[in-house]
């Protein structure tokens, strides 16, 4: 008797979406990044791992990244914390939470493009609010501050276009941008809770809060926190068009700011060097995999309470 | 003088009045259940004992303290949740220890790691004390286990042994078999019986279900529409109910009740038939109550209805009687032997003694007659 091929029918129409919009462009990118393949030419030489080889010696890979992870590093556990700092302050407050919630949501929803220009005045070296702030000071005991004193006496500093600076503050405004966020998912895990629990914590002795975040709120928010923190680690991993608008040549002072997305458009887009520009986007990609395999473990390992 | 007292408790949420006034005394080593309908506020009068609800008005008393203001975790009550609320990621043995880790160690104590190297002898005590819980309970090969990997039962256990592993005041429960089958609730029941006769010590048991206040407690404080009406032993409350809500409330089926009326010479009359029940008092509308294992089928009952349902339990059989002139179907618990050849349809004449019915007024409240024999009630 023939067996019924029906089942192809079901699972057909989502395996062949996905080959054509996921596994084939991944499989293309890897072949690409293989050669020295330019848009508009009719052939391509294969070079190997050569375009590896240059990403993984080069100096301006390696500052991008060192940009990449500076900008990580700093973003995701500061956006984790603001985002869960927000949701418990916003759950303890009866009356005013959907106000703050709408306030700190806000820069979420915004077009970064916009947002970025904002703040580029912002921090403007000399009409900028933040220095002409900053100026006010002068004069004050926050000139026992060494850093301060000198800001004074000469400049403060450029911010988006000091190569000491620039990276942080570009991370800054990440951190501005990205925690309402995590507040969000943070808030729909806090009311996910069971008041039961907290009711047995009190009866079991648990009377600071301390002791109740550390007894039910932090364990329960298990599996919402390893959800925001592999979110947050692939947003910040993309985070492209606030450094395309701010330096839309060259990655910022030094390649300060040379995050791998915006080095996938240049290599890629700008340049017209789609060997090099896949082979980055291969690495970002082996980034991302191995970050969702993580949480895969953790949340099979440890956040699975049923 | 009692060890808990609730005194003139009144609580509403909002514009919603849930407790009245309410006043309860508990005695040191009882078992008293508060029982009374879904929604009558058993569960705000448990948790305003707790500390875990303010009341509007009111005070709460444990061993002659005044304890209205201070807060759960000071009054020294361990309670069992209708949920159980077991921390979903810890074992049951570290969820039994909670009470103790929070209690007995201090902030350095509860470290992960190094606490249990610095207090090593607290965390010994500790651990023992949660292995003989567990072995009063039984639940000593489920002590790794995670409360997501337990049956219904074994969770109720643990939750259980999370309280008892103090020696708290009094245990409060709060429906605390409501969430298992029909056997295991009624093996839960023996069990906690035994288990209260054992720890010799108070248990405060909130329950909708009449058959576990019954069986269990040593008294019981009826509720409803958030007054308590009446508190006594069960047997007292099943046999003397105070009104005619008590009566209907307690005791499975429920009381049969038939309109009667007291006539200008104080005799009671019931469905057109005149009894030698005398009411001293007016002319009036009453009630009558009698319970269905006081009717009894008899060739010359005064009485008689056609059956239009039985219920069989094997020991026992309900009949179902419709008679003219009650407003709801009468029934008659009958042993089987008697029922056998009571098809639907078939006309009963049955009767009872007069000793055994209750009267109550048209305000629902409890009549006292006589009957020429000998004073009841
Ligand atoms: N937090 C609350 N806010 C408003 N109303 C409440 C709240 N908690 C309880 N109530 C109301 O108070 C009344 C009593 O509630 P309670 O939980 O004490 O009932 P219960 O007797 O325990 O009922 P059950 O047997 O169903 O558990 C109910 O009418 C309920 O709707
Ligand atoms: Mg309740």
């Amino acid at each position: 008797m023939p067996q019924s091929r029906v089942y192809l029918w079901f699972i057909g129409p989502a395996l062949l979406l996905m080959c054509v919009i996921l596994l084939i462009p991944i499989l293309i990118a890897g072949g690409l990044s293989l050669t020295d393949y330019s848009l508009g030419n009719t052939g391509a030489s294969f070079v190997g791992l050569e375009n590896y080889e240059r990403i993984f010696t080069r100096s301006t890979y390696e500052k991008m990244f060192g940009a990449t992870f500076r900008y990580v590093f700093v973003v995701v556990p500061l956006t984790v914390g603001l985002g869960l700092g927000a949701a418990l302050l916003i759950d303890s407050l009866g009356r005013f939470g959907d106000l703050y919630k709408t306030i700190y949501f806000l820069p979420v929803m915004a077009a970064l493009i916009a947002m970025a220009i904002v703040w580029e005045f912002a921090f403007h070296p000399t009409i900028g609010i933040v220095n002409a702030t900053l100026e006010r000071g002068c004069g004050t005991v926050l000139e026992r501050w060494d850093w301060y004193a000198q800001g004074c006496e000469r400049t403060f500093p450029l911010w988006l276009n000091d190569r000491d600076y620039a990276i942080w503050t570009v991370s800054f405004i990440g951190v501005w941008q990205g925690f309402g966020f995590n507040m969000v998912l943070y808030l729909a895990g806090l009311t996910s809770i069971p008041p039961s629990l907290y009711d047995a914590a009190e009866m079991d002795g648990a009377k600071s809060g301390w002791d109740r975040f550390r007894l039910v709120t932090w364990p329960l928010l298990g599996p919402t926190t390893v959800f925001v923190v592999t979110i947050s680690f692939i947003r910040s991993f993309q985070v492209f068009d606030m450094v395309e608008a701010f330096y839309p040549q060259g990655g910022g002072p030094s390649k300060s700011v040379y995050v791998m997305m915006f080095a996938i458009y240049e290599k890629g887009i700008q340049q017209n060097l789609m060997g090099i520009g896949a082979a980055i986007t291969v690495v970002f990609l082996a980034f991302v995999m191995i970050l969702t395999l993580i949480q895969r473990w953790l949340v099979e390992r440890r956040t699975h309470y049923v | 003088m009692s060890q808990i007292s609730l005194r003139t408790i009144t609580k509403s949420f909002g514009e919603t009045p849930v407790l009245n006034n309410v006043s309860l005394d508990i005695e040191e080593g009882e078992f008293v259940t508060l029982v009374g309908p879904s929604g009558c506020g058993k569960s705000t009068f448990l948790r305003i004992l707790a500390g875990l609800e303010a009341a509007d008005a009111g005070q709460v008393e444990i061993q002659g303290r005044d304890v209205t203001a201070i807060r759960p975790a000071d009054r020294n009550l361990a309670m069992v949740f209708q949920s159980y609320a077991l921390y979903p990621h810890l074992s049951v043995a570290q969820n039994i220890m909670t009470p103790l880790r929070m209690r007995d160690l201090n902030r350095l104590g509860r470290l992960p790691v190094i606490g249990p190297l610095l207090s090593r002898a607290a965390h010994r005590k500790m651990r023992d004390q949660v292995g003989e819980v567990a072995e009063t309970l039984q639940i000593t090969p489920l002590l790794d286990r995670k409360p997501g990997q337990l049956s219904g039962g074994q969770r109720q256990r643990v939750a259980l042994g999370r309280a008892m592993v103090r020696q708290p005041v009094a245990f409060l429960m709060d429906e605390p078999l409501s969430n298992l089958d029909a056997a295991l609730r009624v093996h839960m029941r023996a069990e906690l019986s035994e288990l209260h006769r054992r720890l010799q010590a108070t248990f405060v048991y909130v329950t909708h279900d009449q058959a576990e206040a019954l069986t269990m407690s040593d008294r019981m404080a009826v509720m409803m529409h958030g007054d308590i009406l009446q508190v006594g032993p069960p047997n007292d409350i099943y046999r003397n109910p105070a009104s005619l809500d008590v009566a209907r409330f307690i005791g499975s089926p429920r009381i049969n009740t038939l309109p009667g009326e007291v006539n200008g010479t104080g005799g009671l009359e019931l469905l057109g038939v005149t009894t030698e029940t005398r009411v001293r008092g007016l002319r009036q509308a009453v009630t009558m109550g009698v319970r269905p294992e006081h009717l009894h089928m008899r060739v010359t009952g005064r009485f008689s209805g056609t059956v239009r349902h039985r219920e069989n339990l094997g020991s026992d059989i309900f009949v179902h009687l419709e008679v003219a002139g009650a407003p709801a179907k009468v029934v008659l618990r009958l042993a089987p032997a008697e029922a056998v050849e009571l098809g639907l349809g078939t006309r009963v004449a049955f009767d009872f003694n007069p000793t055994d019915i209750l009267l109550f007024d048209a305000t629902g409240a409890r009549l006292a007659f006589t009957h020429p024999a000998r004073e009841v009630a």
